[in-house]
C-alpha cells in the first residue's frame, strides 16, 4: 500500500511497523518473564505439583471438540435451510436467531445456573458445552447463510433435475462447497470455547471437571496471591493455543476473513 | 444484520459467485412451504431453549424479590427493581462506561489495524513475525492473559519499571488502583487483544482491491497517504461497517477483562453492565435486580445492534 521510493523511506516503515507491535508484544513478554520470577522453573514445577495440569487440558479439549462439532452440523444444516429450502415465516425465524446475537453471556448465567441446577447437570461438561454451542450458533449461522447465499441455485436445480432430494443435495453438491466456511466456524468456536471462563467458572465446581482457563485461580485466593504462579500457569495455558495458532496460521487468518466478508 | 463488505471482496478466495451478484436472493428453490423446517430445527431449539428461555425466565424474575436459593420464596415486587435501577448511579455509570469505551476503542483499533494492515501490505522484512504478534492476542484467553496484565500495570510492575527507565517516574502511579487510570488500562487491554482481528479483516480487504486503481492513482501522482485516504479507506467501507457492529455487541458484552483485572473497581470505576449483573447475582445474591439489569442490557444490545445494523446499511447503498 504504501510505495517506498529508495532506502530511507523503506527503513521508516520498517521503523513503524515495528514501533506499532511493541506495545502487542510487550505483555507477552512481560508475562514470560515474570513466569521466571523468584522460583523459576520451579515456578512450573509448581504449577504441574496442583495434579490438575493433565485433567484441565483434557476436559478444555473435550469441550472444545464437543462444541465444535454441535456447532458445525447445526449451523450447517440451518444455513442449507435458511438459504436454499423453503420455510414458512423464514425471515421471522432468521431474525429471532439473530437477536440471540446480541445476548450478552452474563446476562442469561443466572437462568442458565438455575436451569444447570433443576436438570442436575451442575459440574458436568455438557452444562458448559450447550450454552456455549447457543451463544455461537446465532454467528456462525449468520456467516454461514451468507455464504450459502452465493451458491448459484442452479447448482442445486441441476442436480434435483438429476434425481437428487433435498438430503442428497445437501450432502454430495452443497458441503463440498462449504470448505472456507467450515475453517470460518471451526476457528471462531474453537476460540470462544477453548477461552470461555465465565460459564466454566460458575458451572463446574469439582477440580476434576475444570479446565484450563481456571488454573491461574489456583494460586490466587481471597488469602494468598502467589504472583509467579498465577504467570507460570498462564503461560503454560498460552503456549499450546499459541502453538496451535502458529500451525494454523493460514486456515486460521482465511478462516476469519471468509467468514465476515462476503 | 449480515456481514458486509465492498464490491472488490465478492469476488473472493475462489468461492462460487451467485450470477446475479445479490446473495440472498428470495426465491427457494427447493421443497414444499416447510421443506427447510427440519433443517433449521436443530438450532431453533438450542437458541430457544438455552437463549430465549433463559431471557422469559429474566423477565420474570425482574419483578421479584429474590436471593435466589430454590428454597427461599420469592416475593413479587411489581416494577420495584426496575424503580431502583433508574435511580441506581451505579447502573448509569456502567452505561456511560460502555459507550465511552465504545468509542475509543473502536477508534483506536481501527486506526491502528487499518493502518498496520496497510504496512503490511507494503514490502516490511519479517512481516509474517509482525503479523502473528499482532493477532496472537485474539487467540489468548482473557482469563490467561488477565494476570499478566494485573503484573504489569502493578505499582512495581514492568510498566512502572520501564516509565522509571525512561525518565518519567514522576507518571508511575498503581494504575489500575487509581480510578482515573483503571478504565484507560481496560481499554488499552481491548485493543491490545482485538486489534489483531482489525487488522487481519482489513488486510484481507485490501488483498481484494484492484491494484490497476491505486496504480492509475499513483500515476496520476497521489501520495501514499493521500491513495489510502480516499481510495482505500472508502473501499474498505464494508469492512469498517462489520467491525462497527462486532464492537458494539462486544463492547456490551464486556466482562472477562474488567471483572479478571479489576474486579468493575476501585470503586465501580471500571463497572459495565456485565459486571454488574454478575456481582448483583453472585455476590449481592440480589437475583431480582440482576434480572433487571440484565433485562436492561439486554434491551441496549438488541436495539444497538439493530440501530447500527440500519445505519450501517444506509450508508453502504448511499
Amino acid at each position: 500500500m504504501f510505495e517506498t521510493h529508495g532506502r530511507a523511506s523503506r527503513i521508516g516503515l520498517q521503523l513503524l511497523a515495528t514501533l506499532m507491535i511493541l506495545p502487542f508484544l510487550a505483555p507477552l513478554v512481560f508475562g514470560l518473564q515474570g513466569s521466571f520470577g523468584g522460583l523459576g522453573l520451579g515456578n512450573y514445577a509448581k504449577v504441574w505439583d496442583t495434579g490438575v495440569v493433565p485433567t484441565v487440558f483434557i476436559n478444555s479439549a473435550i469441550i472444545a471438540v464437543c462444541t465444535i462439532a454441535i456447532v458445525y452440523v447445526i449451523t450447517m444444516t440451518a444455513a442449507y435451510g435458511f438459504s436454499k429450502l423453503r420455510i414458512f415465516g423464514r425471515e421471522v425465524w432468521f431474525w429471532a436467531l439473530l437477536v440471540a446475537l446480541t445476548v450478552p453471556e452474563a446476562v442469561i448465567l443466572t437462568p442458565l445456573f438455575v436451569m444447570a441446577s433443576n436438570f442436575d447437570l451442575y459440574d458436568e461438561l455438557v452444562a458448559v458445552i450447550l450454552p456455549l454451542a447457543a451463544l455461537q450458533v446465532p454467528f456462525t449461522i449468520l456467516i454461514a447463510r451468507n455464504f450459502f447465499d452465493g451458491i448459484p441455485n442452479q447448482i442445486i436445480e441441476a442436480a434435483r433435475v438429476d434425481g437428487a432430494n433435498v438430503a442428497q443435495v445437501f450432502w454430495m453438491v452443497v458441503l463440498p462447497l462449504t470448505r472456507p466456511i467450515a475453517a470460518a466456524i471451526i476457528v471462531f468456536t474453537l476460540i470462544g470455547s477453548w477461552n470461555s471462563y465465565l460459564l466454566p467458572m460458575l458451572m463446574l465446581t469439582d477440580r476434576s471437571k475444570q479446565v484450563v482457563t481456571l488454573l491461574p485461580s489456583y494460586f490466587t485466593s481471597q488469602y494468598t496471591n502467589d504472583q509467579t504462579g498465577v504467570l507460570a500457569a498462564a503461560v503454560m495455558t498460552a503456549v499450546p493455543v499459541i502453538i496451535v495458532y502458529l500451525a494454523f496460521q493460514k486456515s486460521f487468518e482465511r478462516g476469519i476473513s471468509a467468514g465476515a466478508l462476503k | 444484520m449480515r456481514p458486509v463488505s465492498t464490491a472488490p471482496a465478492r469476488e473472493t478466495l475462489g468461492r462460487p459467485v451467485d450470477s446475479t451478484g445479490r446473495p440472498g436472493s428470495s426465491s427457494s428453490p427447493l421443497g414444499s412451504r416447510f421443506a427447510g423446517v427440519p433443517w433449521i430445527l436443530p438450532a431453533v431449539v438450542l437458541v430457544i431453549g438455552l437463549i430465549y428461555f433463559p431471557i422469559g425466565f429474566l423477565g420474570y424474575t425482574s419483578t421479584l424479590d429474590w436471593n435466589g436459593f430454590i428454597l427461599s420464596t420469592p416475593e413479587p415486587i411489581g416494577d420495584a427493581n426496575y424503580e431502583e435501577m433508574l435511580g441506581d448511579p451505579v447502573f448509569w455509570g456502567a452505561l456511560q462506561h460502555t459507550v465511552v469505551f465504545y468509542v475509543i476503542t473502536f477508534s483506536v483499533q481501527t486506526l491502528v489495524g487499518f493502518t498496520f494492515a496497510a504496512l503490511m501490505h507494503s514490502r516490511i522484512l519479517l512481516s509474517n513475525v509482525y503479523k502473528a504478534i499482532v493477532f496472537i492476542p485474539v487467540v489468548l484467553a482473557p482469563a490467561t492473559m488477565a494476570p499478566v496484565f494485573r503484573q504489569t500495570f502493578d505499582q512495581f510492575g514492568p510498566f512502572n519499571g520501564l516509565l522509571n527507565a525512561i525518565g518519567l517516574g514522576d507518571l508511575t502511579r498503581p494504575w489500575l488502583a487509581d480510578p482515573t487510570t483503571a478504565m484507560p488500562v481496560v481499554m488499552f487491554i481491548t485493543v491490545w487483544q482485538w486489534t489483531g482481528l482489525t487488522f487481519i479483516l482489513y488486510y484481507a480487504a485490501m488483498s481484494q482491491l484492484n491494484p490497476e486503481i491505486l496504480e492509475a492513482a499513483r500515476v496520476d501522482g497521489a501520495s501514499s497517504f493521500r491513495v489510502l485516504r480516499s481510495i482505500v479507506w472508502p473501499l474498505c467501507r464494508g469492512t469498517t461497517a462489520v467491525l462497527a457492529v462486532l464492537g458494539l455487541i462486544g463492547a456490551l458484552k464486556t466482562f472477562d477483562i474488567p471483572y479478571l483485572v479489576t474486579r468493575g473497581g476501585p470503586n465501580h470505576a471500571t463497572e459495565f453492565l456485565g459486571t454488574l449483573v454478575y456481582f448483583t447475582m453472585a455476590q449481592e445474591k440480589h437475583f431480582g435486580y440482576a434480572a433487571t439489569l440484565a433485562m436492561a442490557l439486554l434491551v441496549l444490545a438488541v436495539t444497538g445492534g439493530v440501530l447500527l445494523r440500519m445505519s450501517t446499511r444506509r450508508s453502504e447503498d448511499g
